[in-house]
């Protein structure tokens, strides 16, 4: 399933954030979205998902209109992992989890034995199936995110929208997390993901597209589109780009004035 | 003796009409013990509460300066003419506590009455409006068994003596009536009765309570006998009064009497009363016969209870004294049309509910 | 409305130990004894004197269809029955519409009466009494004055569109809730202060000492109605506690579920305030308790709050009753038992709402 969006003007009712974006995402591709604070990047997610409506332009899953499909429908679709808050209610992470097989489900209907089976195979993917009986509101921010990730793998979903998944986890999570986004994709998942981080965008996406001043300003593979002028355009930080001996490409940025 | 009350009822009306010359400024003592002073003129009186309304309407109804709240219709055939229409002024005391003080003064009373306890709160709002407004205000006691005593009092100091002497005899006369009708029955055989309120039937007054010491005066046991001194009101279960199984009910709720009597209610109609059909309706025009407000519009509920509770061995003929109270106290000649709606009303046939004006 | 013993969820074999709060082998069972108790408690206790010959009796012509004869069994049937039952259904109504109203608001510190039902049911009652109405008119104006107070309120949500749906709500039953309670107090002193004024305090004060059998028969169909969506909907209803936007992105209709979630649970508290006046704070503590036995999950908690409430309520009510002759008025009880233990809740619940 192919998610684009076609000269997508975005933003609230009282601003516009966005225009003229225009990008794509194919079945078993990551793209990776970059940019400064307050760009746009999370307006442009919920828009992407139908939670805002677009201000121009429209936006398609597959062959469809995403305004033209019911709610229900594009969560079969498109799946999202929003950045964690801390909740309100004590629900389990299985619970949580298990939310994710809604879309699934009829109206009436709760969850079934094989939708538990799989939250708790999608906990076991990122290594919490031990938080599976725990209170959500009493883990830490990047345990919380964990279990969004695994809510959006339980949901089963070919598309899935994640807003800065690594932003509250250790460096050994951050691993954890890209490594199961690049699984994921290797089965046929599309994913789209928010990093501050341009090594992540190195390490894992397919595409990149650079994002600034609610403008998307390049769009295409990573080594193309993070150089060293952009990064200083978007970020305002001296980098160079280098790659180490094993081949993988980073991004060393200058802490020197 | 009807021949004494009515020349009492014409003299007193001929009284009424000519204006009274108040006495000079003098100081007087309340029912509570408070001295104060009377003003030189009484033109304008003000009533307190509700009990003092009807006071004061029935001393000096040509002083009034309001009502705590205003004449229904289906009140107005039984007020005079001149006085049913004054606006509605609030009340200072009662369950209302309504009256802008503000609004007192605007009115501009000569006086401030107030009929009914005398005791602390009471003395201290009294004076605290007193010395607020700088208008006399007084305190006169409002028990069903000072009703003379008070007569006598609140008559002098409005300057209308002789029509007091005459309400207090009248209310003595009544009083030495039902007492000796009681006394010739004997305890065990008194009714025992539940005074129902409400449109549920479930709020009655203790024991001793204001609302209902007329029960206890017309030779009538009152159920809600707490064994302990509380008084005032209560609301009960239904079972209580299950338990209590009174012989009488009375109520003035139209709403109850009609739930109770119409169809088989499947609370009440296990209660003995009501399975012996003594289920009895006090009329409330243009004042509530047994309550509402407790005042001297008791005087006549008093001969009707008795009536209902010692039957033969009572000797008021409620027809003739209706007539004859509301002449004398109201300063009413009621019309025949009139009387038979109140008469029928107090049979269990009260008119329609009136609609809100 | 008994107990049901919904599928657990932790304790598949499938998943990990379960938590030392979620064993409900015990606890659904425990809820569904405790309402029986409550029942036998209620019909044993009252001032009139019934023996366990009286329950045989009256339970004979109970099912027999025989109209009771002897004054213990018309209290049993015709006063402590329909009196026990009522409060069975009140407490439950209340406190389930109580969980339903905290998670649709995201918020614990949420009564059913956020949207003002018990205020606009309450002005409806005063209205009735104010124009000296029948008992029975009284209670269908108290019925209408609660779901139109809330359609209205709804209807000004809808038109002013805010940003947060839940949070326009909210202000907007704050503010009409308001102004019925301003209707009421202008009420209180127009009306009259013998006949209507004690009338007026004592339905506003709640009180379940004069149900009827009638009073249970009206109110029954009216919940059992608003009880159905919210089971057929409790997953949805789980998913809605998240939040409109996750809830959206999860594949539920936010908007329309929610309106249809308030609009049964608004006929529920609707029709028992009907019957019993405002009952205040079982709506509010019991969804607490209840989602500290069971969780937060609406399949369970549901029930649990529901049989809780029914359980409390008859109990606090006979607690009321049995104090002394003069009734206590029940919503004065509810407060004094429920105020101390939300400050507990408060001080306890610092760092979440477990």
């Amino acid at each position: 399933m192919r998610l684009e969006a076609h000269d997508l003007a975005f933003g609230y009712p009282e601003n516009s954030v966005g225009r003229d974006v225009g990008l794509a995402v194919e079945p078993g591709e990551v793209l990776c979205l970059l940019g400064p604070n307050g760009c746009g990047k999370t307006t442009l997610f919920k828009t992407l998902l139908g939670l805002l409506p677009a201000q121009g332009g429209h936006v398609t899953l597959g062959s469809d209109a995403l305004s033209a499909l019911p709610r229900q429908e594009i969560a079969r679709r498109i799946a999202y992992v929003p950045q964690a808050q801390s909740g309100v209610f004590p629900y389990t992470a299985l619970d949580l989890v298990l939310m994710g097989r809604t879309a699934h489900r009829g109206l009436f209907a709760g969850p079934t034995r094989e939708d538990r089976e799989l939250a708790q195979r999608a906990l076991d993917d990122l290594g919490i199936a031990n938080l599976a009986d725990r209170d959500v509101t009493r883990l830490s921010g990047g345990q919380r995110q964990l279990v969004l990730v695994a809510r959006a793998i339980a949901q089963a979903s070919p598309l899935i929208v994640m807003d800065e998944p690594t932003a509250s986890l250790d460096f050994g999570n951050q691993v954890v997390v890209l490594t199961e986004i690049r699984r994921l994709a290797a089965r046929g998942a599309g994913i789209v993901l928010s990093t501050h981080d341009p090594d992540h965008a190195f390490a894992i996406a397919d595409r990149v597209a650079l994002m600034h001043g609610g403008e998307i300003i390049s769009n295409g593979r990573p080594a193309d589109v993070l150089t060293s002028e952009r990064l200083h355009t978007v970020y305002g930080v001296h980098v160079t780009i280098e790659k180490t001996s094993r081949g993988q490409v980073v991004c060393a940025p200058s802490y020197s004035r | 003796m009807l021949i004494d009350r009515r020349s009492l009822a014409l003299g007193a009306a001929a009284l009424m009409v000519v204006p009274r010359t108040a006495c000079a400024a003098r100081e007087v003592v309340d029912s509570a013990g408070r001295k104060v002073m009377l003003p030189d003129r009484i033109g304008r009186v003000f009533a307190a509460g509700g009990p003092a309304a009807v006071a004061v309407y029935v001393l000096r109804p040509d002083a009034m300066v309001g009502w705590p709240r205003e004449v229904r219709d289906e009140e107005k055939p039984y007020v005079l003419p001149g006085v049913r229409d004054l606006p509605a002024v609030g009340m200072i005391t009662g369950r209302g506590d309504t009256a802008n003080v503000e609004l007192l003064l605007k009115a501009k009373p000569d006086l401030i009455v107030d009929f009914g306890s005398t005791r602390g709160t009471f003395v201290s709002l009294a004076d605290s409006t007193q010395s607020r407004t700088g208008i006399t205000y007084l305190l006169i006691d409002g028990r069903f068994e000072g009703t003379a005593t008070s007569l006598r009092l609140l008559g002098a100091m409005l300057g209308v003596a002789e029509r007091g002497e005459a309400l207090a005899r009248y209310t003595e006369d009544l009083f030495t009536r039902v007492d000796n009708a009681v006394a010739s029955v004997p305890e065990p055989s008194r009714p025992r009765v539940y005074l129902a309120r409400g449109p549920d039937g479930l709020e009655t007054g203790l024991k001793g309570s204001i609302n209902t010491e007329i029960i206890e005066r017309a030779g009538g046991r009152n159920v809600a006998d707490g064994g302990d001194q509380r008084r005032g009101i209560a609301n009960v279960s239904p079972e209580q009064v299950l338990l209590w199984n009174p012989d009488i009910v009375v109520t003035w709720d139209r709403n109850f009497f009609d739930r109770v009597t119409k169809r088989p209610d499947p609370v009440w109609q296990s209660v003995k009363a009501v399975a012996e059909k003594r289920v009895f309706l006090a009329p409330t025009a243009p004042f509530g016969w047994i309550d509402r407000p407790p005042s001297l519009n008791r005087l006549i509920g008093l001969a009707w209870l008795a009536n209902i509770f010692h039957g033969a061995k009572s000797p008021f003929d409620i027809v003739k004294d209706t007539r004859a109270f509301y002449k004398l106290f109201y300063h009413v000649d009621v019309s025949d049309t009139d009387l038979g709606t109140l008469i029928a009303w107090a049979d269990g046939r009260p008119p329609g509910m009136p609609a809100r004006r | 409305m008994g107990g049901r013993q919904t599928t657990g969820n932790a304790g598949t074999p499938m998943s990990v130990a379960s938590d030392l709060r979620r064993t409900d082998a015990w606890v659904m069972p425990a809820l569904v004894l405790s309402v029986v108790v409550a029942a036998i408690v209620g019909l044993s206790a009252g001032a009139f004197p019934v023996t366990l010959d009286s329950f045989y009796r009256a339970f004979a012509k109970l099912i027999t269809g025989v109209p009771p004869a002897a004054p213990d069994e018309r209290v049993l049937l015709s006063i402590r029955g329909p009196r026990v039952l009522g409060g069975l259904i009140v407490g439950a109504a209340l406190a389930g519409a109580g969980v339903v109203y905290q998670g649709l608001f995201r918020n614990p510190l949420v009564s059913p009466d956020v949207l003002g039902v018990s205020a606009g049911a309450g002005l409806g009652a005063v209205v009735g009494i104010f124009l000296s109405l029948p008992m029975i008119a009284i209670q269908g104006f108290a019925f209408i004055g609660g779901l139109t107070t809330v359609a209205l309120v709804y209807a000004i949500a809808a038109a002013v569109q805010g940003r947060d749906p839940t949070l326009v709500l909210v202000l907007g039953g704050v503010v009409v809730g308001a102004l019925a309670g301003a209707a009421i107090s202008l009420l209180k002193i127009l009306a009259d202060p013998y006949d209507q004024l004690p009338a007026i305090t004592f339905w506003l004060l709640g009180s379940i000492a004069s149900m009827r059998a009638a009073d249970v028969w009206s109110a029954l169909p009216a919940v059992v109605l608003g009880l159905v969506p919210l089971i057929l909907l409790r997953w949805r209803i789980n998913v809605l506690s998240l939040g409109d936007e996750e809830a959206r992105a999860l594949g539920v209709e936010a908007g329309r579920i929610r309106a249809v979630v308030i609009g049964a649970a608004t006929l529920i508290t609707a029709s028992v305030v009907a019957i019993s006046g405002v009952i205040g704070w079982v709506g509010l503590v019991i969804p607490h308790i209840a989602r500290m036995l069971v969780g937060p999950n609406f399949e369970r908690l549901l029930p649990a709050a529901m049989l809780m409430g029914a359980a409390y309520l008859v109990l606090v009510d006979t607690l009321a009753r049995s104090l002394g002759r003069i009734e206590v008025p029940i919503g004065i009880l509810t407060a004094v038992v429920g105020a101390p233990f939300f400050l507990w809740l408060l001080w306890r619940g610092r760092h979440g709402w477990s």
